[in-house]
């Protein structure tokens, strides 16, 4: 999978390197900022109610 | 006798794609294989190709990695990232209640009374714990979803409002988003918990804890415990701290576990202050009952000397 995308890249080794960051960056961003913002209430860490 | 660089070696070369295209094996031939401990061997036969299931392998290999680091990845998020993230919510709100205690300033006059206004996500007060340093202070709003609670301690609606006879209870996290009560446990009895609204303080202190009220009469040499008394009936359940099921929401009750009519003038001032427990889960609730000991009015420059308290 990773080879597969890294043979996929285009241009010299510095550009390959630099979209690859882009990439991991994108995707690490994508979690941070979309996926964990909308998962975490689904999961059982940190409700701190009771009922009323 | 076989070493094992010799099986190894094919199994390396095969990972590495980046040898295939570039017909770079120099380093192999060279360097590796052609030393004298080699010599008498035969050539290296060339590595199989790919086969469908060395694939299937090796992508399963890498899915289970990444699913690895996505995971660590959400610890980091749950545990900083989101304190990040509270952190500019918190400075927001206490920015709006700071704006608003300024701009509608009303003259010190106790008999007034304190009109709050309830939004939901909205500060209405501030809540010092003075044994957690000085620095500890977040502004309570109004509301204990989870999108109140990212802001900050959240008041239960409904509950009574701070200096008034019932159960001011507040709820906040204790792991990420500020983690406001992320030492609530480090709580002892008689620790002061200092509640500021726009026109007064008051300061609640911890009861006294389930084992302590026996003793209790020794405690109260204590200068701050001298207005700490375990309560009696109907509050005779109501300790200083406490771990329940997320399932009892009788410990935010007026009285807490007490369903019965309570005359007004028996209801204590209580400040109920609740969190998940233990860290990182929330198969229980930890609970912390603190009782009114004192109020002052606001004035330029006043600060409860209960604030200095270490």
């Amino acid at each position: 999978m990773y080879g597969w995308i890294w043979r996929h890249l285009p241009g010299p080794l510095p550009v390959r390197i630099m979209l690859a960051t882009v990439l991991v960056t994108g995707v690490v961003a994508l979690l941070m900022f979309v996926v964990f913002p909308w998962a975490e209430p689904k999961l059982p860490f940190n409700n701190v109610t009771t009922p009323q | 006798m076989d070493p094992p660089t010799e099986v190894i070696a094919p199994v390396e070369d095969d990972y590495d794609d980046e040898y295939y295209e570039d017909e770079d094996d120099d380093y192999y031939d060279d360097d590796y294989y052609d030393d004298d401990y080699y010599d008498d061997e035969d050539e290296q036969p060339a590595p199989p190709p790919d086969s469908t299931a060395r694939k299937t392998v090796r992508t399963v290999g890498e899915l289970l990695i990444t699913a690895g680091l996505i995971i660590l990845l959400f610890v980091v998020y749950e545990v900083y990232v989101t304190d990040l993230i509270s952190a500019g919510k918190q400075g927001d709100a206490t920015q709006a209640l700071d704006d608003q205690w300024n701009s509608n300033t009303v003259e010190t006059d106790p008999q007034r009374q304190v009109q709050y206004d309830l939004l939901d996500g909205q500060a209405f007060a501030k809540m010092y714990i003075p044994v957690f340093g000085p620095d500890y202070k977040f502004s309570i709003v109004e509301g204990t979803t989870d999108k109140d609670l990212e802001i900050g301690p959240g008041h239960y609606k409904g509950t009574a409002l701070p200096g008034d006879p019932g159960n001011f209870s507040v709820a906040g996290h204790r792991v990420g988003k500020g983690a406001p009560f992320n030492d609530l446990d480090l709580l002892s009895s008689c620790d002061a918990i200092v509640v500021e609204t726009q026109t007064q303080w008051f300061v609640y202190r911890v009861l006294p804890m389930s084992g302590e009220a026996a003793g209790w009469a020794e405690k109260q040499a204590n200068p701050k415990c001298a207005k700490v008394t375990p309560l009696g009936a109907p509050y005779d359940k109501t300790v200083g701290q406490e771990i329940v099921l997320p399932t009892q929401g009788e410990v935010i009750s007026e009285v807490p576990y007490f369903t019965g009519e309570v005359a007004e003038a028996q209801r204590a001032a209580l400040m109920t202050l609740t969190t998940c427990h233990p860290r990182f889960s929330d198969r229980q609730r930890l609970i912390v009952h603190a009782v009114l000991t004192m109020s002052y009015p606001k004035a330029d420059g006043f600060v409860p000397e209960e604030m200095k308290e270490q």
